[in-house]
């Protein structure tokens, strides 16, 4: 580029261009360094030896909920990892998308109704404590009949709900009532095939 | 874990730590050839313009030599010479990278606030796709990240080379060109984001047609440092120049793997993925702010860097680690322990240069702190590099796995990002544009009140977004580990 240099005040008070002196590193920061590499192949060996053989320490276990199929199902613990991401901790749902099961009609109603709804799931509009819903409830069929009885069990016996019981047996025909059922319940067709809440 | 996996990780950490100790070994015997003696032939403040003819009788040099020492005044107007040719070449193209990068900045903060009040205000402006939160918050990352801090950066950058190389910016159009081209990119990628054609990998969102303009664009903008380092006018390159010349190599590599179409998918596309957004921030923007950083923060206090070795090991450390980090964005997620492991292993390693950096750096400021009062640029430098020590050293602990399981999915996260390239990275970028315009436009910064006035409101605008993400983050992260506790409740 053969522009004639400008005169430019800037320029003049600037400092010399940097540069490094040789000062030591020191050795109370080589020991730090040492330090730091020494954790490393600890953390790395340690992760190694344990990691070895044995199950993965790594992964998310906060919603994990180890169900025993043997012993009686626990209602709080299979609604903890089933249904309390969408109705939540508290029973009260979220507005405008879950609805509450707390206080719910179709909770507190003849027992057929919150089975059915559990076995096929429910999609489209409906009506809950007088404010209206449009989700997809999904199915909850793969669960087996002593852990749906107990989610239900419980869902009708807590946040102040008070509805009997419901037991495995109860499941069990449940399933075989609608057997052929393959689409979820809209609120219509519950209504008339099971009762109205 | 297998056998070989294991081998294969203990090299990794092995060669990385071997090459580390082989060059403090090498630093302690001076194996660099490069003692005091000989950095100061070439960069000594009375020696600019040194006699250096082989030719000329011993004799007669010592008497040149002195003369030049008599007129001590006559070196500071040679280093002036050189110093206007260097600003006046690279006139144009830092221009251009530096005007579009303000553009990007003040569009890419836009799209932040509309993300940030949509957080708050979640039913304002849903009318239309465009106007979503899924497509204004990729936005503005991309925006700031390429358009904002790369387009800034590469403007420093190119300021930097002819100053560093103590001659004239070769082949300046180039950059021009490609800076051109790189906003090319930028439009077209922010728009499809915008319309809904996003690749759907965070930092990549960019169609990969587009990125191809990326390429061409930042591939141009490197040809002049190619061609001015080969017509360099210094035996040492000073440690910006390393920065400099290392990210305009990192950066194509990493861009070009990350963005060709299914080379990886599932789980190994998400570890492509976060190996690219680490290396982004590490490899790309991290070597850019710190290669202002060496150079503004002794030309400003006309003092030289404490350490040349230092400056070896945080730059090398850096390049040996920082490759393998990645893998700490995806703790907990469906990928091998082992990955992960290295990953946190390195992530921590990372502290070596950080520390090295920091006590380089504030070790040269020590005593000139004062002169912060005064200096603009100098205030947002120092406070850069501070912040990338904090930021960095910040990072290291996010990636452990005890603290990453309450921070990781909170705002603890994005805090940190504010804080790497907010902080860091954007203050040592004001810093440096407030020291270079004058140089290159002839004139002087009308309104000191508007500079400060500016770094006040950034400063407080950036502690106002940091502490309480950081505080909140955390608090956020307890709550959502806590089964008792409903998910609304970590939010609300
Ligand atoms: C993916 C979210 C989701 C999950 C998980 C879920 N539900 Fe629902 N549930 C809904 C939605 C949405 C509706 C409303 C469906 C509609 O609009 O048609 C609903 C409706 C209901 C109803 C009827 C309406 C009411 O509020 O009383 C009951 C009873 C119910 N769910 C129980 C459960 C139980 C018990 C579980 C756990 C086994 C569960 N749900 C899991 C989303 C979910
Ligand atoms: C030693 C250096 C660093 C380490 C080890 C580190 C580590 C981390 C970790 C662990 C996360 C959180 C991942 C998660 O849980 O989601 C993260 C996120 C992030 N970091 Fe860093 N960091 C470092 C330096 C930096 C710097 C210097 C910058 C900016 C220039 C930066 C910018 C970011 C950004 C933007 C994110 C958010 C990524 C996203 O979720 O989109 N980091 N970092």
């Amino acid at each position: 580029m053969s522009h004639e240099p400008r005169d430019n005040p800037a320029q003049h008070r600037e400092q010399r261009e940097p540069e490094e002196l040789h000062t030591p590193i020191g050795w109370p920061l080589l020991v730090v360094f040492l330090g730091i590499i020494a954790w490393g192949a600890f953390y790395y060996f340690h992760d190694l030896l344990s990691a070895t053989g044995a199950t993965s320490e790594a992964g998310d276990r906060r919603s994990v909920v180890v169900v025993d199929p043997t012993a009686k199902a626990d209602g709080a613990a299979v609604y903890a990892g089933n249904c309390a991401a969408c109705h939540q901790a508290t029973g009260m749902g979220l507005p405008g998308a879950f609805p509450p099961l707390a206080g719910s009609e179709w909770v507190l109603a003849s027992k057929d109704i919150p089975i059915q709804i559990l076995l096929h799931g429910m999609s489209g509009p409906i009506t809950v404590k007088g404010s209206l819903y449009a989700g997809v409830m999904p199915a909850f069929a793969q669960l087996e009949d002593a852990e749906i009885a107990a989610v239900l069990t419980h869902v009708r016996k807590s946040w102040g709900n008070a509805a009997a019981e419901i037991t495995a047996d109860d499941i069990a025909s449940g399933r075989k009532a609608f057997a052929d059922k393959s689409t979820p319940w809209s609120e219509a067709e519950l209504k008339d095939k099971v009762g109205a809440p | 874990m297998s056998l070989s996996i294991a081998f294969l990780l203990a090299m990794t950490f092995l060669i990385s730590v071997g090459g580390l100790a082989l060059l403090v070994w090498a630093l302690a015997n001076d194996q660099f050839g490069m003692g005091q003696q000989a950095a100061e032939t070439i960069f000594a403040p009375g020696e600019v313009g040194e006699v250096e003819d082989p030719a000329t009788p011993s004799a007669a040099r010592a008497v040149m030599q002195n003369a030049r020492k008599a007129a001590h005044q006559a070196s500071d107007s040679e280093e002036l010479f050189e110093r206007t040719i260097a600003d006046q070449s690279s006139r144009m193209p830092v221009l251009f990278w530096l005007s579009s990068s303000m553009v990007w900045l003040l569009l890419g903060s836009v799209f932040g606030v509309i993300a940030s009040i949509k957080l708050h205000l979640p039913d304002w402006l849903v009318q239309e796709a465009v106007l979503t939160f899924g497509r204004i918050r990729p936005a503005h990352l991309n925006v700031v990240a390429y358009g904002w801090a790369s387009m800034a950066g590469v403007g420093v950058g190119l300021w930097l080379i002819p100053r560093l190389f103590k001659t004239a910016l070769v082949g300046g159009h180039y950059a021009i060109a490609g800076g051109l081209i790189w906003n090319a990119g930028l439009i077209f990628g922010t728009a499809a984001i915008l319309a809904g054609l996003s690749d759907g990998l965070e930092w990549l969102e960019f169609p990969w047609q587009t990125d191809i303009a990326l390429v061409i664009g930042g591939a141009l903008a490197a040809v002049p440092l190619i061609l001015t380092l080969i017509k360099k006018r210094v035996g040492h390159l000073y440690v910006s120049a390393w920065y400099l010349i290392a990210a305009l190599v990192w950066f194509p590599m990493l861009f070009v793997t990350a963005n060709i179409p299914n080379l990886f998918v599932g789980v190994d596309q998400a570890m492509l993925n976060w190996w690219f957004a680490h290396n982004v921030l590490g490899l790309w923007m991290t070597p850019l702010g710190l290669a202002a950083a060496y150079y503004f923060i002794p030309k400003i206090i006309g003092k030289p860097i404490r350490s040349y070795g230092l400056s070896l090991i945080g730059f090398w450390a850096l390049a040996l680690f920082y490759s393998q980090v990645g893998l700490h964005h995806l703790i907990g997620g469906p990928v091998p322990t082992w990955a992960v492991t290295i990953s946190i292993v390195h992530s921590v390693m990372m502290v070596i240069p950080v520390i090295a950096v920091a006590v380089n750096h504030h070790m040269t400021m020590l005593g000139s702190f004062r002169l912060m009062l005064y200096s603009p640029t100098l205030r947002f430098v120092v406070l850069g590099a501070m912040m990338y020590t904090f930021a960095s050293v910040q990072g290291s602990m996010e990636a452990l796995r005890s603290v990453n399981t309450i921070t990781h999915f909170t705002h603890y996260t994005v805090a940190h990002a504010h804080m790497g390239l907010y902080g860091f990275l954007s203050f040592v970028l004001f810093g440096s544009v407030y020291f270079i315009l004058p140089r290159l436009l002839d004139w002087e910064w009308p309104h000191a009140w508007a500079i400060s006035l500016h770094f006040w409101l950034v400063f407080v605008g950036w502690g106002i977004y940091f502490w309480p993400l950081t505080l909140g983050g955390w608090l956020q992260g307890l709550a959502m580990l806590d089964p008792a506790r409903s998910f609304m409740e970590s939010v609300s």
